[in-house]
């Protein structure tokens, strides 16, 4: 699931558009960092389904993937650690219109905020969320995080990590997800896909990013990342709408799976169960105006 | 202005709620002014519980610790709550061994108690019922001992019963019965004039303001003693298409109130204590953000899980102080269902209009006393969004534009061209990390605002006379509505007594206070907590008082605790 030749061209048209998204900030990433490619991702994804800069709220977490909140040029909230997800939530239930994409590390959405990021899948929340795991707490230099592989040695556990990693893509599959995609910012085109395909779901579409940090990571560099990884589109039978399969594709396949791992486009998202809302054609915001509560006051009269 | 204190007491889930209810609503119908409230202990079953009602022909706003007629359910309530019932009172109750507790027959007959008693189990097989209906049966005994009309109580069962048909008919019959064994002991006269009135708590005004100050979302994780507001927003959502989420957490509820604001509606959340503890980082991002956040402090005594189902005033600290950082916030403290009804709108405004946090103090008394009010005011507050007009002209900078009055133009996402970014760390007028020493000035311009909301925020209000009482009195929240009823007591006395109010508690007004000083010259502060939290902000200004009256042990300030304090402190 590449870009083809026809999308590149599509693209390098709508240098104007990508520019758009630009913002004149100097990077602070170190060289080689992921973020580079995930922001060029997500800039060419949202150019390429021709969404406004207007009409996205980008909002993000603490960690080096926050501190890429200022490199984009949309509507932009930089929040708390580990906080995202509600802080995301909220706004896409005040305003269904925008586009809310919430970006966080493994530490936002593993340790601090795990609590989050299980009840943002199983209310299925309309917004993209793109999980940078580089499977290590880089932006304070180096600590081990819930993904940081058994026995490697890090900032702060020098006899190296001793308890077992939590799988990302397991834990989300355990509380019956609509979309699961992974990719890896080793690689742009794919990436680009995935965030293209997650800004069409309608509800919470998770993508998990498997990132390089060449400051603090030395295993799962770029090369290696090419190397161990394969996509399930060019599996034959892989099928996407399957979430047992999903599961035991997951456990079985010797190399780390790309792609959309699994969807269910038919689930009602958080917002279409509001079933008390059927008749309201406005969103929260355009709503707040003065309500005649006299009913309610008269039945509690003598 | 004589009030009735009455005191149904039970074991939890033994019924005293529907008792306790029928007779209010009954009180209401003859057109009383009343006020009631539960004391409960944290439990579903078990334990002793008390639903209190005073009445009066005039308003009464405040409860009392002792009771004219004390109405027992079982024998274990009535032995925790007998010695509230004062001398010459009334004691109805149904058990059938009086025998058994010598010790209650000794002070009935010490006190010159009337006992008003029918077998109420034997009442309820007799009807075909169980002893569940014990409550009703002690409802139709008080309804008689108060002479008042049957039919008024009878249609009130009814409608209680209306679903249940089966159990309809058994319920009026023991009502009947317990009606016609029972005497009359109170002479009470109706009120002339019946003014109409609507019995409602604060939860549920904070409910109703909050939806008709156009609140459009509701988030929140239950915590006594805010969770009923949850229950009746969510009632009430199919006729208001508010949107109501109960969170994983209260750190969700914040966040998605807090992103929900940003994006544009109206959101609020409310919690106690111990879920406001966990609030605090938001908090303190709404700061530096610069964006409105509406929380409510349902206040219970802590620390710790402390005491959930009763009363304190002991988070105004925690309310004021919270968060990491300095930056400018609104706390107002309710103390009425009327004033929760306006002050939830008047915190959207605050919120919305100077762009901070409001923190919105009710107290469990304040939450969960049914007081009967005027017909709440509509269309009162206007709405003030403090949004921009000129979408068209907008730079990225305006957002967070460093003015004199440190209020920068907001405007929401999606609504123009021009993108701004809300960093929740320092930044530029653009928004961009700024760690600069300029960092410095954005700091000050946020705190700039506290100055210009205390030049436009409500003054606090003196009850009674100006100046020169015989004793006088500074608080805030709940304090205020039994210095309502003593002021108006002692007025007939001839002692004259007055009371500094404050809703708006922070930012702190001065120049009220000051003079309230100057012209009072027996000041003492009444709150509801050990540290006197609120006096040592009004001491640190240079003002001393005469004493404090302070209160912690989880109960209200009755009017009792008032007029024993004013006859200490006017004897010196």
């Amino acid at each position: 699931m590449s870009i083809d030749k026809k999308t590149l061209e599509q693209l390098s048209c709508k240098a104007r558009e990508y520019n758009a998204y630009e913002s004149d900030q100097v990077m602070t990433w170190c060289g080689g960092c992921g973020n580079y490619s995930i922001q060029n991702a997500l800039k060419r994804a949202l150019v390429l389904e021709k969404i406004a800069p207007k009409d996205v709220l980008s909002c993000f977490d603490v960690g080096c993937s926050g501190n890429g909140s200022d490199k984009i040029e949309t509507y932009t909230i930089h929040g708390l650690h580990g906080r995202v997800l509600p802080l995301a939530v909220g706004a896409k239930i005040a305003n269904e219109n925008l586009h809310v994409i919430a970006s966080a590390g493994d530490g936002a959405a593993l340790s601090e905020g795990v609590n989050h990021l299980i009840h943002a899948v199983r209310s299925d929340y309309p917004i993209l969320f793109l999980h940078h795991d580089n499977q290590n707490y880089a932006l304070t230099t180096g600590q081990a995080s819930a993904t940081t592989p058994q026995n490697c040695k890090m900032n702060g556990t020098p006899q190296g990590v001793k308890i077992d990693v939590i799988n990302p893509l397991d834990l989300v599959f355990s509380v019956k997800p609509s979309f699961v995609a992974q990719t890896t910012s080793a690689d742009i085109d794919h990436m680009t896909e995935m965030i293209r395909e997650g800004l069409n779901h309608k509800g919470f579409a998770f993508i998990q990013i498997l990132q390089s940090c060449p400051t603090y990571n030395k295993i799962m560099t770029d090369e290696w990342l090419l190397k161990n990884t394969e996509r399930v589109e060019d599996l034959p039978d892989y099928d996407v709408h399957n979430l047992t399969e999903a599961r035991a594709f997951l456990e079985e396949s010797k190399k780390i799976p790309l792609g959309v791992l699994y969807k269910n486009p038919r689930k009602e998202n958080f917002i279409q169960t509001l079933s008390h809302r059927e008749k309201y054609k406005t969103t929260l915001i355009e709503e707040v105006k003065s309500v005649d509560v006299s009913p309610h006051l008269s039945s509690l009269k003598g | 202005m004589e009030r009735t204190r009455i005191k149904i007491v039970g074991q939890s889930g033994s019924g005293l709620l529907t008792a306790g209810e029928l007779i209010s609503k009954g009180l209401q119908k003859l057109g009383f002014h009343l006020c009631a409230d539960r004391e409960y202990p944290s439990l579903i079953k078990g334990g002793h519980s008390c639903y209190t009602i005073n009445f009066s022909q005039t308003p009464v706003k405040s409860l009392s610790r002792d009771a004219d007629i004390l109405v027992a359910i079982d024998k274990h309530s009535l032995m925790a709550y007998f010695d509230t019932l004062k001398k010459d009172g009334v004691f109805i109750h149904g058990y059938e061994k009086m025998t058994n507790i010598p010790d209650i027959l000794k002070k009935v007959e010490e006190r010159n108690i009337e006992t008003v008693n029918l077998p109420s189990r034997q009442i309820a097989f007799d009807n075909g019922g169980t002893v569940q209906m014990a409550n009703i049966i002690l409802t139709g005994m008080t309804w008689k001992v108060l002479g008042f009309e049957f039919a008024i109580i009878e249609k009130l069962v009814h409608e209680k019963f209306a679903k249940k048909e089966a159990l309809l008919n058994v319920a009026l019959k023991c009502l009947r019965a317990a009606y016609d064994g029972a005497e009359t002991k109170q002479t009470i006269a109706l009120p002339a004039k019946k003014e109409e009135t609507i019995f409602l708590d604060g939860n549920h005004a904070i409910a109703l303001g909050a939806i008709h100050g156009g609140m459009r979302f509701y988030v929140t994780y239950p915590m006594s003693p805010s969770s009923s507001i949850l229950t009746h927003v969510a009632n009430m959502s199919d006729d208001t298409g508010v949107v109501v989420k109960q969170a994983e957490d209260e750190i969700t509820a914040v966040q998605m109130s807090l992103g929900a604001m940003f994006a544009g509606t109206r959101s609020m959340t409310a919690t106690s204590g111990g879920g406001y503890d966990l609030m605090t980082e938001s908090v303190s991002l709404a700061g530096i953000i610069e964006n409105p956040l509406v929380i409510v402090l349902a206040q219970r005594p802590g620390p710790g899980t402390g005491l959930p189902t009763w009363t304190a005033q002991s988070d105004l600290n925690l309310a004021i102080h919270s968060s990491h950082g300095e930056f400018p916030r609104v706390v107002i403290a309710c103390s009425d269902p009327e004033d929760c009804f306006d002050n939830v709108q008047h915190a959207f405004n605050f919120a919305e209009a100077y762009q901070v946090p409001v923190i919105l103090l009710t107290e469990k008394v304040v939450c969960e006393s049914k007081i009967t009010s005027t017909p709440f005011a509509q269309n009162k507050i206007e709405i003030e969004r403090g949004l921009a007009s000129n979408l068209d002209s907008l730079k990225q900078e305006d957002r967070f534009r460093i003015t004199d009055s440190g209020l920068s133009t907001r405007w929401l996402p999606g609504s123009c061209d021009t993108t701004f970014f809300a960093n929740g760390d320092e930044h530029d007028e653009r928004g961009v990390l700024d760690e600069s020493e300029k960092a410095g000035d954005m700091y000050e311009k946020r705190m700039r605002k506290l100055d210009l909301i205390k030049a436009n925020l409500p003054k606090p209000k003196v009850y009674g006379p100006e100046k020169d009482a015989d004793i006088s009195f500074v608080g805030w929240g709940s304090s205020k509505t039994v210095m309502e009823d003593i002021i108006a007591q002692y007025e007939e006395k001839d002692v004259s007594v007055n009371f500094l109010h404050f809703e708006v508690v922070w930012p702190l007004e001065e120049e009220v206070l000051s003079t309230f000083f100057v012209q009072n010259k027996n000041v003492h502060l009444l709150e509801g907590n050990y540290g006197g939290q609120f006096g040592m902000k009004v001491e640190a200004l240079g003002h001393t008082f005469a004493g404090k009256l302070l209160k912690w042990n989880g109960r209200p300030f009755f009017i009792e605790d008032i007029q024993d304090y004013i006859h200490q402190h006017l004897k010196k």
